[in-house]
């Protein structure tokens, strides 16, 4: 009686954790109620997951009393998987494959011996602030938080 | 490249997820989450909103030192150096496979490379194929009459406008310079590739730049779905 409820609990945190990733994979089309839902899930799984976690503790401890030690195995178990899916749920795993790069250092031009004349560069300009990105490590990191002439800007490929 | 303030607030962005290959990035402040190539906000409390092109660059180093020589290079983060792309990446990202639907009407393939300009909702696409064979486009967009113009390094793509002081000139490339010049037919005046008037009648004008954005056909067709495509030796319209 109480052991399905909580694998139920578990099983639909994973759920609301893993859709998110298996709709926003690169080589794969996104439509636009994908995108909707990835948003929604992953912006209230944190919560969610928290609350399905305080149910699931609560009826652990009912059911605790008095168990087996298969069950109690299970139920410590699929306490075990829930915690790493709420883990899961409150990270930006984007940003484990590019990292981001919080603090950008600069060279002036004669030091910049990490690129090449043919190198491309990404360039802006703000009240007489010059910066280039060069495209090759931008491409990685994807976007960079930064200041120009006073300005902030992010700059992204 | 987009300016971070929007509404006076100051927002700091995160890659958070990909979509039809354009990555969606999210806002520390709301929540909020951005397409990257449109700057719209596409889900949150933000949603329909639109971020504010800040003008830019793509080129070769080369020329961007030579017309910036007090400028500064972002400097590679040591710590994922070796994830960074090889030199000839394009090569490779060229043959990644794409998920939109592909229509057979296309000229261009998927992943050919474009440069799209779009002017007051009027988008067209120029292959970078054609910008190679033509190095000057003389063209229009919608109604504004402007030029294209590929670097003496036959990669950086820079745009800019025909009219100059309420006239519409016709620019042509200056035989046998090093670096690269432009003469307009009307004046005789020579430019160069920052658009400045560096001899003649028009000397010390700037030509006014106008946005570029190098992208493959696909996803430029993806956020402008009425583009129209440039053709190779097509007639200038007026």
């Amino acid at each position: 009686m109480i052991l399905p409820i909580l694998i139920l609990l578990a099983a639909t945190s994973v759920i609301i954790v893993a859709i998110p990733v298996f709709v926003n994979m690169p080589f794969k089309p996104q439509t636009v109620a994908g995108v909707e839902w990835s948003y929604r899930l992953r912006r209230f799984s944190p919560l969610t997951t928290a609350v399905a976690l305080i149910l699931f503790l609560a009826l652990c401890v009912r059911l605790w009393q008095g168990s087996p030690w298969q069950i109690r195995l299970t139920m410590t178990l699929l306490l075990a998987v829930f915690i790493s899916f709420i883990w899961f749920s409150r990270q930006n795993y984007f940003e484990w494959a590019f990292r981001p790069l919080p603090n950008p250092d600069y060279a002036a031009i004669a030091e910049a011996t990490f690129i090449s004349g043919s190198d491309m560069v990404l360039a802006v300009e703000i009240n007489g602030d010059a910066v280039a990105y060069p495209v090759r490590h931008i491409a990685y990191h994807h976007l960079i938080n930064d200041l120009v002439g006073g300005r902030p800007i992010t700059a992204t490929y | 490249m987009w300016e971070s303030e929007f509404d006076g607030k100051k927002l700091k962005f995160h890659l958070v997820a990909i979509n039809n290959q354009n990555f969606i990035m999210q806002d520390e402040e709301t929540g909020t989450w951005w397409q990257q190539v449109s700057g719209e906000a596409i889900q949150g409390p933000l949603k329909g909103k639109r971020l504010t092109q800040a003008f830019h660059d793509e080129l070769s180093f080369a020329i961007w030192k030579r017309e910036h020589p007090s400028g500064r290079v972002l400097r590679p983060d040591e710590r994922v150096r070796q994830k960074y792309e090889p030199a000839n990446w394009e090569e490779d990202a060229a043959k990644q496979p794409v998920v939109t639907p592909v229509s057979p009407n296309d000229k261009l393939q998927p992943r050919a490379l474009v440069v799209g300009i779009e002017i007051n909702g009027k988008a067209v696409a120029y292959p970078q194929s054609a910008i190679e064979k033509q190095r000057l486009i003389l063209h229009s967009v919608g109604a504004t009459p402007l030029f294209i113009l590929l670097g003496e390094d036959n990669k950086s793509v820079r745009a800019f406008e025909r009219e100059v002081d309420g006239r519409t000139l016709e620019f042509f490339v200056k035989a046998d310079a090093t670096p690269l010049q432009i003469v307009d037919a009307e004046t005789g005046t020579t430019w160069n590739f920052s658009g400045k008037a560096i001899n003649g009648p028009l000397v010390g004008k700037q030509l006014k730049r106008v946005a570029v954005l190098k992208d493959y056909w696909f996803d430029w067709k993806l956020y402008h779905p009425d583009t129209s495509v440039y053709i190779l030796g097509e007639s200038l319209k007026q």
